[in-house]
C-alpha cells in the first residue's frame, strides 16, 4: 500500500513523485516509456519553470548540458522587443501561488525531453520514490466509487496490482486516468495552431527569438547537443495545405515570417532529425479531483503550444498538488479541504484570464493595427516590455497589464510612432494579404 | 533517436513525418489493411508514441476483428490528424461576440476616421444579435426597486432593479419631486449660461453652503456633471511638470484628467498607502519644486472598498503632496449623518480636496469640488475648463440636490440609510451563502465577481429574461478577466427582493457555466 501512485513520470508526474517522496511519503510512479526518451513537446522553460527546478535543487544538473539565457527577443511584423521577466514579478508570483519566493532565477531554456525527463525521474528515484518504467496501466481499481489503485503490466510482462491512498493522473493530454474515469472536458477552445519543428546544427544566434508575421510564427531557440530547435506554427485551418509538402512549407513559412532566419537555416543549418509536427492542440480543462484521484499538468489543463508554457505549468501543478496532498497525508487537513485549496489556485480568475489569452493567441489571427501599435509603444519602455513578457509567460496576471488606464499610459509614454515601422505603410492591403493561405 | 552515430541520424532524416504516417494508417484502417497499419505504425516517431499513449501503436494488427476497439482508435487518430473545429463548425457570431474585448478595437487602422470605426461596429452587432450586449438599455417608466426596460434589440423586460444609482430611492420621494416642481415654476428649465456668467441662482449658493457643511469644507464649486468635476479639478490644478499619483482603479474622469494634465502619472497599487509613500519619497528625492496630486476614490465604484484616508492624508502632508478624494458613491449613502467614508474615518474638514457627484444618492446630475481655500475655488473655476465653459446645472437640478442634501442630514436620512443597509446585508448574505464571491465591504455597491467575460456575458443574457436587472461590467471598466455584476442597492429594496434576486442570479450563473461548459470558478487569484 502506497501513499500515492503517480501515473506518468514526465514533467508533472516525476516532479510530483519527487516532491511527495521528499516529504517522506511512500510513492510509486509509473510510465509506459523508458528513459531517456522524447515526447511531443516544444520543451521551453520560462523563468518560473527554471525557478521551480532551482527550488528543487535540479537546475545545476540541467544547466550543465543546456544553454540558458535571461532575455528573449519577440518580433511582431518587424517590430522587435527584447526583454526579460523581472525578478520582482517572479517573486510576487511565487509568493502569491506558493507562499514563498525562494529560489527565483531569471533565465529561460529549451531542454530536450530526453534530457529533462530523465533528470526528473532520476531525482524522484533518489528521493525515495519507486520508479517503474515500461509499465502500462490497464485499469484503475475502483471500490465504492473510490479509486484505490491500479492494475497494469510491468516491463517484464507480469500483471500486477498496486494500491494507494491517492492516484495522481500525470499522464498528459491523452490521459489514461481521465479516459478510464470518463471525465468530461470543460472550457474547450477548438481553434489552435499546427506546429512543426526540427533540430538544426551549424549556427548559434544567442537568446531565443520568437517571430510573428500575419498568421504565421516561428521560433529559433538554442537547445541541447549544440543544436537549435526551429519551430514554425500557424492556424490549424491551414494545416491541410501545409501537410502537402512538410519540408518545403516548413522552409517557406520560415522565409515568410523572417527572411533573415530563413536564410540562416537554409545556408548554414544542418537538419539533424526528421521534422516533427502536431495539430492536436485544442484547449480544454478536466475536473481536477474526485474520490481517490487528482489530475496534474496537461491531464487537467491542456492548451496550445503558442506560449510554450506547458512544462512550466506542469511544475507549478506538481508543487501545488504535493503541498496539498502532504497536508492531507500527514493528517493536518481533510482530503476535501486539501483538494479545494489546490482547485482554488488552479481555477482562479487569473488562471481563467490566461487560458483565454493563450486560446485567443492560438487562433493566429493577424495582429490588428492597435495591437501592433501597442508593440511600437512598448519599444524604449523596458519596464513595460518586461512586464508584457512576464504577462505573456503567465508570471504576471493578464488583468494587470491589459487594464485600460495602463494601456492609456503606455500610449502616452510611447517614444516611437507607427511612422518608424514598415508594416504600417499600407496596412489595409498588408492585412488583407495576410488572410491568404500561404500554402494553398 | 540517437545522437551518437551518423547512421542513425541518416535513417531518422529519411523517415517520414508523423502526420503523413497517421494519414496512411487511417486510410489503411478504412480498407481493413491491418498489415499496412502495423508496418506504418512502426515508423511513427518515439515523440508521438510517447505522447499519444492512448493509441496501441504496437498492437494495431491485433485490432482485426475487434470492431469497437478499431473504431475508437480511428476516432483518436482522426483527432490527431485533423483539427476538431474544422469538422465541427460553431456559430461564428457567438464565437466572435464572446471571444473579443472592447480593447481589441481601441486603435483602429486607416486614415478615414469615419470608416475605420467599422470593425468595432461589426463586433457590437454580433453581440447585439447574440443578446450579449449589456449597454444602452432604455427605461420604460420611472425606475424604482423594480424597473421596466427595453434592450437595444427592442425586447422588453421587467425586473428587480439593481441598475439605478439612486441609493436612497429619492427618485420617487415626494419632497424631491416637489422641490423640482417648485424650481421649475420659479426659474424655468434653463440655467441661462455658464456659472461664470449668469448660470447660478440663489439655489446654487444655498447648495454650495449645504454641501460645504456636509463635508466640513467651506469653499465649494459646482460642476455640470460629476465627470466634469473630477476632470476639471485635476486639469485645473496640475501642470506639465507636476506629478499625479493615482490609485489604479480610480474613476475614469480622474484617470483621464491626469493624462490630460501631465505625463508624470504613476498609477499605484489599489489602496496601497505604503506604495504611495514610496512613490512620494522617490519623486521628492529628485523634484522638490513641483506639485504632486494624490488621487483616490472614497468608495470605489466597482470594487466597493476604500483606502485608509487618515494615513494617506498624513503621508501626503509629509511630502508636500495634495490629496484629492472622490466621494461620488459614498457621500449621502453611508457614514454618520450621510457623511460617507470621510465621516466614517473622522476626516470631515481634514482632507485637502474633496470632489463628488450628484448622480448617485443626490438624485440628479452634476458634481462639486470642495476645499478650505477660497483661492483654490476661484482658481478651479477659472482653469477647470469644464466649469467655465459649460452651462451651469439647471435650477431644477440644483433644487433637487439641495433638497436631497437636506433629507440626507435629517432623521429621515438616517432611517433611509438603515433600510438601505438592511437590503445590502440581505443581498450579500444570500449571495455569499450560495457560494458566490461578493467583493469589498458592505456598501450600496455590491460587486459580484464573475471573472471570465464569456461567463459574465452569457449570465447577463439569461438574467434579462429572469426578472433581475443587473449591470455587468467588464473591460474597460474593470481589468480584463475580472468582469463582475455591479449590483446597486436602494433603500427601496425589500430584503426579500434582495434575496430573491440573489437566488435568480445564482441560477443564471450556474446555467451559463453549464452552457459554456466552464470549470473556472471565481477565486480571486
Amino acid at each position: 500500500m502506497y501513499d500515492a501512485i503517480v501515473i506518468g513520470a514526465r514533467c508533472a508526474g516525476a516532479s510530483t513523485a519527487l516532491l511527495l517522496a521528499r516529504r517522506g511519503h511512500r510513492v510509486l510512479v509509473v510510465d509506459r516509456s523508458s528513459f531517456p526518451s522524447d515526447v511531443i513537446s516544444t520543451h521551453f522553460l520560462w523563468p518560473h519553470g527554471m525557478s521551480y527546478l532551482n527550488r528543487w535543487g535540479l537546475l545545476e544538473q540541467v544547466l550543465a548540458v543546456t544553454p540558458a539565457h535571461t532575455t528573449v527577443e519577440v518580433v511582431n511584423d518587424g517590430i522587435s522587443l527584447t526583454g526579460s521577466v523581472p525578478v520582482e514579478l517572479l517573486r510576487e508570483y511565487f509568493r502569491d501561488l506558493h507562499g514563498d519566493d525562494s529560489g527565483v532565477v531569471q533565465s529561460c531554456a529549451s531542454v530536450r525531453r530526453r534530457v529533462l525527463d530523465e533528470i526528473l525521474v532520476g531525482a524522484a528515484a533518489r528521493a525515495g520514490a519507486e520508479v517503474r518504467t515500461g509499465f502500462t496501466v490497464r485499469e484503475l481499481i475502483v471500490e465504492d466509487g473510490q479509486v484505490v489503485g491500479v492494475r497494469g503490466r510491468a516491463v517484464d510482462g507480469e500483471l500486477v496490482e498496486e494500491r494507494a491512498r491517492i492516484v495522481v493522473g500525470a499522464d498528459g493530454r491523452n490521459s489514461f486516468v481521465a479516459r478510464a474515469l470518463a471525465l468530461p472536458k470543460y472550457d474547450e477552445r477548438p481553434r489552435c495552431t499546427f506546429a512543426y519543428w526540427s533540430y538544426w546544427s551549424g549556427f548559434d544566434l544567442g537568446p531565443p527569438q520568437l517571430h510573428r508575421r500575419g498568421r504565421l510564427a516561428c521560433a529559433v531557440v538554442p537547445t541541447n547537443f549544440n543544436q537549435n530547435m526551429v519551430l514554425v506554427w500557424g492556424p490549424s485551418e491551414w494545416s491541410r495545405e501545409f501537410r502537402h509538402d512538410v519540408p518545403g512549407n516548413y522552409q517557406k513559412a520560415l522565409d515568410f515570417v523572417s527572411p533573415e532566419l530563413g536564410d540562416v537555416v537554409r545556408t548554414k543549418g544542418t537538419r539533424e532529425e526528421r521534422i516533427y509536427g502536431t495539430l492536436d492542440q485544442s484547449a480544454f480543462l478536466r475536473p481536477l479531483h474526485g474520490p481517490g484521484w487528482v489530475l496534474v499538468g496537461d491531464a487537467e489543463s491542456a492548451k496550445d503550444q503558442c506560449t510554450a508554457i506547458g512544462m512550466t505549468h506542469a511544475f507549478r501543478d506538481a508543487e501545488l498538488v504535493s503541498v496539498a496532498l502532504d497536508r492531507w497525508l500527514r493528517g493536518d487537513t481533510s482530503v476535501d479541504e486539501a483538494m479545494t485549496a489546490y482547485g482554488d489556485r488552479r481555477r482562479s480568475q487569473n488562471a481563467a484570464a490566461y487560458h483565454d489569452y493563450v486560446c485567443t493567441l492560438a487562433e493566429m489571427r493577424p495582429y490588428r493595427h492597435d495591437e501592433l501599435q501597442l508593440f511600437v509603444a512598448l519599444r524604449g519602455n523596458q519596464q513595460e516590455t518586461d512586464r508584457f513578457i512576464a504577462t505573456h509567460a503567465d508570471v504576471a496576471p493578464v488583468s494587470e497589464f491589459f487594464q485600460a488606464s495602463n494601456l492609456f499610459l503606455l500610449n502616452d509614454a510611447a517614444k516611437e510612432s507607427s511612422a518608424d515601422h514598415a508594416v504600417f505603410e499600407d496596412f489595409a492591403e498588408t492585412s488583407r494579404s495576410y488572410q491568404q493561405n500561404l500554402f494553398a | 533517436m540517437n545522437h551518437q552515430g551518423d547512421d542513425t541520424v541518416t535513417i531518422e532524416l529519411d523517415e517520414r513525418e508523423d502526420g503523413e504516417l497517421i494519414g496512411i494508417i487511417l486510410k489503411a484502417a478504412r480498407c481493413g489493411d491491418f498489415e499496412t497499419m502495423a508496418r506504418t505504425a512502426a515508423e511513427v516517431s518515439e515523440m508521438t508514441r510517447n505522447w499519444a499513449t492512448h493509441i496501441p501503436w504496437d498492437d494495431l494488427a491485433s485490432l482485426e476483428g475487434a470492431d469497437d476497439e478499431l473504431a475508437r482508435v480511428v476516432v483518436d487518430l482522426t483527432e490527431m490528424w485533423e483539427p476538431a473545429h474544422l469538422r465541427n463548425p460553431v456559430d461564428p457570431d457567438e464565437e466572435y461576440a464572446l471571444d473579443k474585448n472592447a480593447y481589441d478595437f481601441y486603435r483602429p487602422a486607416g486614415r478615414n476616421l469615419l470608416t475605420r470605426t467599422g470593425d468595432f461596429y461589426g463586433w457590437v452587432q454580433a453581440r447585439r444579435r447574440t443578446e450579449t450586449w449589456q449597454y444602452s438599455r432604455v427605461l420604460e417608466a420611472a425606475p424604482d426597486s423594480v424597473a421596466q426596460i427595453t434592450n437595444d434589440l427592442g425586447r422588453r423586460a421587467r425586473g428587480i432593479n439593481f441598475n439605478s444609482q439612486d441609493y436612497l430611492s429619492f427618485n420617487t420621494h415626494p419632497a424631491i419631486r416637489e422641490a423640482a416642481a417648485r424650481a421649475m415654476h420659479d426659474y424655468g428649465p434653463h440655467s441661462a449660461g455658464s456659472p461664470m456668467v449668469l448660470g447660478n441662482t440663489r439655489i446654487s449658493d444655498d447648495l454650495e453652503a449645504a454641501l460645504g457643511d456636509l463635508v466640513g469644507l467651506d469653499h465649494v464649486t459646482l460642476f455640470p456633471t460629476g465627470w466634469a468635476a473630477g476632470f476639471g479639478a485635476v486639469v485645473g490644478l496640475v501642470r506639465q511638470s507636476d506629478h499625479v499619483l493615482i490609485d489604479r482603479l480610480a474613476h475614469s474622469c480622474l484617470q483621464q484628467g491626469a493624462r490630460a494634465a501631465t505625463r508624470n502619472v504613476v498609477r499605484y497599487e489599489h489602496l496601497n498607502v505604503e506604495a504611495v509613500r514610496r512613490h512620494l519619497t522617490e519623486i521628492r528625492a529628485t523634484d522638490t519644486r513641483n506639485g504632486i496630486l494624490v488621487v483616490t476614490d472614497g468608495l470605489f465604484s466597482v470594487d466597493a472598498d476604500w483606502p485608509d484616508l487618515v494615513t494617506l492624508q498624513r503621508v501626503c502632508r509629509e511630502h508636500d503632496a495634495t490629496l484629492l478624494v472622490d466621494v461620488a458613491h459614498d457621500l449621502g449613502a453611508m457614514g454618520p449623518g450621510g457623511t460617507g467614508v470621510l465621516g466614517m474615518q473622522g476626516l470631515l474638514g481634514s482632507v485637502d480636496i474633496v470632489m463628488g457627484a450628484f448622480s448617485k444618492t443626490f438624485c440628479s446630475n452634476g458634481g462639486f469640488v470642495a476645499s478650505h481655500s477660497p483661492a483654490l475655488k476661484q482658481y478651479i473655476k477659472m482653469f477647470g475648463g469644464s466649469h467655465f465653459f459649460s452651462n451651469a446645472l439647471s435650477p431644477v437640478q440644483t433644487a433637487v440636490v439641495r433638497e436631497a442634501t437636506r433629507i440626507i442630514r435629517s432623521a429621515e436620512g438616517d432611517a433611509l440609510r438603515a433600510r438601505l443597509f438592511t437590503a445590502i446585508h440581505a443581498l450579500r448574505d444570500e449571495l455569499t451563502g450560495r457560494g458566490l464571491t461578493c467583493m469589498g465591504e458592505p456598501s450600496p455597491i455590491v460587486p459580484l465577481l464573475i471573472g471570465n467575460e464569456k461567463l459574465a456575458r452569457t449570465a447577463n443574457r439569461l438574467l434579462f429574461d429572469r426578472g433581475v436587472l443587473a449591470f455587468m461590467v467588464e473591460f474597460p471598466v474593470t481589468p480584463t478577466g475580472s468582469s463582475r455584476f455591479r449590483l446597486q442597492v436602494q433603500a427601496g429594496h425589500r430584503p426579500e427582493e434582495a434575496r430573491e434576486a440573489a437566488r435568480i442570479i445564482e441560477g443564471a450563473i450556474a446555467d451559463s457555466r453549464a452552457y459554456l461548459s466552464s470549470a473556472f470558478g471565481s477565486a480571486p487569484r
